[in-house]
């Protein structure tokens, strides 16, 4: 396999580039109507980045006006748009397709040795629907406004005179998109890997999809559901969760959360299989046990549909499937416990580099296990009751979804920068941006345990002076966050256009993807490779396979 | 590309793998359309619970005779299209589209019975929403019943349509040649597809029909 | 993939024509808290032989059959606890009745 960089090389006495992805065809139309799963994914990677900006931004302006009690800068009717934009965005248009959408769809082809996904028509359709269902969502809430929060209780989210009909019709239609690309995923794992590439070979990557796919294709229906009900009663006065007409307002919960609690498992666990791959890649060592992660990928998905009713504990649910939901949250624990263990395994005597892909790894292992633990807390009944609603959970859920989640892309976006581009982007940035979204993450979010321990309740427009001081050390790290981000944007963008070219493989790594070129070629190998190694083979005779 | 010729989609290796990720690829969509109306059966067995009564008199209510009728459609409808799918890999078009158009024309009964139904329950005053006047002085468990009811056999007969627009769209490629040996496996895909139709109301028909509650 | 008869497939037909007089015929009887179970239990039954029958699911590749197993696995978990809150509530009306 040539290491050489995609530079000049010469064909039938001519200088010329070998064929990429990017530069095979580069009109807006191929682009546009393209089947190639990395095209796609890059089509992706762009829309959740700037719906991750979007939501960014709201979540920036709530914090400015949590530097003062009462009005800072908006009024509190703005102040409830805001957080319910700052979730809707965030959740349903960033956090749930992002890493599947563009990591997933442009890696797992390539670690599977195939040319493509199963059905690549569908899968550029996949990214129509979220584009077009992001689009009505956004022009809904701009236009119309949304304050119920971006669980949309009944009875609130029924008789709300905001756009809530129009924002659920489009949630309704990128939940097409989730359940396309999950249905895509599953049968191209199952029918497409290359000959003698079997389930127990694959990177492990790709059994994290597989995990979160199977979550995708049932759970959100039932999310679509729940929404088309709010929207029907909403619309046509259909009063089914309506206490006046005989309906349960509880019962939209259920339904809301049966979707809900698994999707924060669409969002934790494609980053946690992001962690895997840098963890084995910058310790050059296989994974402490391959099966270990590969079924608590699977244990995840499944137990993580056995929970969603310790979102209800104060809602009015009966004792008994409260407690049937409080022993069963604990459960899920185990299974990240597994990976947290593992991955720490892993790097135990490991050859370690220090690159910011794995510093945000690092950064993750700290944040994901603080924020678990939490979760492990808050699933406890007696406790919940008193820190439901506070932001204490806030607190829980930011050091998952950020802590954990965000520093996992971050890492990954990292990781696969040269894979996809061709280009090294500059360390030194890369750290410092590192060191100060993970110190920025950390002033933010760790006094919101504190607030909310405190009583602090969320959602909430002013709060007694009591507050004020955490209040404002969270909003100073909310800067230094975005700092990092903004900063990381910038020196990316740079070494897009005037990076160092990379090889083939510029961190050794013995994952399948590093055997391509980078970019890779339109059909992902030039010559499909014999995939005889371990992608996690890091032994003498595996190394000189593939340096 | 497919001519009913051995021509398969370049990504697949061949079109026995084509073949099978379709397969693959309609059974895990079934799953998800499994969830979406579970959700719905959920609402009705928390809320039938809780109004054991009046969901009893609403089931008693309904025309069971009609409701076994329409059973009776789309079970001969799903063996019927089963058989099609036989038919055409054994290479008898004619016959398969036969039995398709066979099909869709019990799609289409069922959907005539259905409209005279809810036309009955409309005359009644029973609408959705517990709106008209037949829910006056009535429990109001009656309400969230018949809202249910439209709810999920309105949603059963939308995937009834979309089900025939599927068949339809399959039998006009039989008759234009394009659906044949060995390309023949899209057939299976909405005969699948279909076949949820069926199952579906399998259990529609009980919780609607036949179980007046405690008598 | 292997194939199901005609003829296995024409004795479904009948099967599932039968089960199904026989469901209307048991709604006519008085079973009380049992012609629920009794019901769905046919259905569940009938279920089956389209499934596996008509859907051709018993000649399938196990990854196939197991897609299937999952998802009613998750619906009877979904159906299940959702009843299991309403039914095990304290007894208390979910509101009074607003005064007409």
């Amino acid at each position: 396999m040539s290491a050489m960089s995609p530079g000049l090389v010469p064909q039938g006495g001519v200088l010329s580039v070998p064929p990429t992805f990017v530069n095979d065809d580069e009109s807006i139309r191929s682009w546009l109507l393209t089947t190639d799963h990395k095209r796609v994914g890059v089509l992706f990677f762009v829309s959740t980045a700037l719906m991750m900006a979007l939501g960014g931004a709201f979540a920036l302006v709530l914090r400015i006006e949590h530097l003062t009690p009462e009005r800072t800068i908006v009024d509190a009717l703005a102040y409830n748009r805001l957080f319910t934009m700052h979730g809707v965005v965030m959740v349903f248009l960033f956090m749930i397709p992002a890493i599947p959408g563009a990591f997933g769809n442009f890696l797992v082809p390539i670690m599977i040795g195939a040319k493509d996904v199963a059905f690549p028509r569908l899968n550029i359709a996949s990214f129509y629907f979220y584009f077009v269902g992001a689009i009505v969502v956004l022009v809904a809430m701009q236009a119309g406004g949304l304050d119920t929060g971006w669980t949309f209780y009944t009875p609130y989210s029924v008789q709300s005179p905001s756009a809530v009909v129009p924002t659920l019709i489009g949630l309704f239609i990128v939940g097409w998109s989730s359940i396309l690309t999950g249905l895509n995923f599953i049968v191209t794992i199952h029918t497409m890997r290359a000959k003698g590439l079997g389930w127990m070979r694959m990177p492990l990557f790709v059994w994290s999809i597989y995990g979160t796919s199977i979550i995708q294709v049932l759970a959100t229906p039932v999310l679509g559901l729940a929404v088309a009900l709010v929207a029907i009663d909403h619309g046509l006065d259909w009063g089914l969760f309506d206490p006046a007409r005989g309906g349960d307002p509880v019962l939209f919960q259920h339904l809301f959360w049966f979707y809900s609690h698994p999707a924060v498992y669409i969002m934790i666990l494609p980053a946690m299989g992001v962690v895997t791959e840098v963890v084995c890649t910058f310790c050059r060592k296989n994974p402490f046990s391959y099966r270990a992660i590969a079924y608590s990928s699977l244990g995840i998905a499944f137990v993580g549909f056995l929970t969603w009713g310790h979102h209800m504990f104060v809602a009015g649910l009966s004792v008994f499937d409260a407690g049937a939901f409080g022993i069963l949250s604990m459960l899920v624990g185990i299974f990240s416990a597994i990976k947290v263990f593992t991955w720490v395994g892993t790097m135990y005597r490991g050859s370690i580099a220090f690159k910011t892909p794995l510093l945000y790894v690092f950064t993750f292992l700290f944040l994901f296990v603080f924020g678990g633990m939490t979760g492990i807390a808050v699933a406890t009944t007696s406790l919940d009751v008193h820190w439901h609603d506070t932001y204490f959970v806030v607190a829980h859920f930011h050091f998952i979804m950020v802590g954990g989640t965000l520093t996992a892309y971050l890492a990954g976006l990292h990781y696969w920068f040269p894979k996809v581009t061709g280009r090294l982007y500059s360390e030194r940035w890369g750290m410092l941006a590192a060191a100060l979204v993970s110190a920025g993450f950390f002033v933010t979010f760790f006094p919101q345990f504190l607030l909310g321990n405190a009583g602090m309740p969320r959602r909430y427009y002013d709060y007694p002076p009591e507050y004020q001081t955490l209040h404002v050390i969270s909003t100073v790290g909310s800067w230094v966050l975005a700092s990092g981000m903004i900063l990381t944007v910038t020196y990316l963008a740079w070494a897009l256009k005037s990076g160092k070219r990379a090889g083939n493989n510029p961190w050794h790594s013995a994952s399948y993807e590093w055997l391509t070129r980078s970019p890779p070629p339109p059909h992902n190998f030039d010559d499909t490779p014999a995939f005889v190694s371990d992608p996690y083979d890091y032994t003498e005779t595996g190394r000189l396979s593939h340096e | 590309m497919s001519e009913g010729t051995a021509a398969h989609l370049e990504h697949f290796q061949d079109l026995e793998r084509q073949a099978h990720a379709a397969r693959l690829g309609i059974w895990v969509f079934l799953a998800s359309e499994l969830l979406l109306f579970a959700g719905l059966f959920a609402l009705y067995g928390a809320y039938r619970v809780h109004y054991p009564e009046a969901f009893g008199w609403g089931v008693d209510h309904n025309v069971r005779v009609l409701g076994t009728l329409n059973t009776a459609i789309l079970i001969c409808s799903s063996y019927a299209v089963a058989t099609s799918v036989h038919m055409l890999r054994k290479g008898r078009a004619k016959l398969a589209a036969g039995l398709l158009g066979f099909t869709l024309a019990c799609g289409a009964t069922f959907l005539v019975i259905k409209g005279f139904e809810y036309a009955a329950h409309f005359r009644e005053g029973v609408f959705p929403g517990g709106h008209g006047a037949f829910f006056h002085g009535k429990p109001e468990g009656l309400k969230v019943f018949y809202t249910l009811y439209f709810l999920m056999t309105g949603l059963h007969g939308i995937h009834v349509i979309v089900g025939m627009g599927i068949l339809a769209w399959l039998l006009s490629r039989i008759l234009r040649g394009q659906l044949a040996v060995p390309h023949t496996h899209p057939l299976d895909i909405g005969a699948v597809y279909w076949h949820l139709i069926d199952v579906v109301w399998i259990f529609l028909w009980p919780i609607f029909y036949l179980t007046p509650g405690a008598l | 993939m292997k194939s199901i008869s005609q003829r296995t497939t024409f004795l479904t037909l009948l099967a599932l024509l039968g089960l199904t007089l026989g469901s209307f015929a048991l709604s006519y009887v008085h079973l009380g808290r049992w012609s629920i179970p009794v019901a769905l239990g046919i259905a569940a039954l009938k279920a089956t032989l389209v499934i596996t029958i008509f859907m051709e699911l018993a000649v399938e590749k196990l990854t196939v059959k197991l897609s299937l197993v999952a998802g009613f696995v998750f619906v009877f978990l979904l159906v299940g606890l959702m009843a299991a809150d309403v039914a095990t509530r304290a007894a208390a009306p979910l509101l009074p009745h607003p005064p007409s």
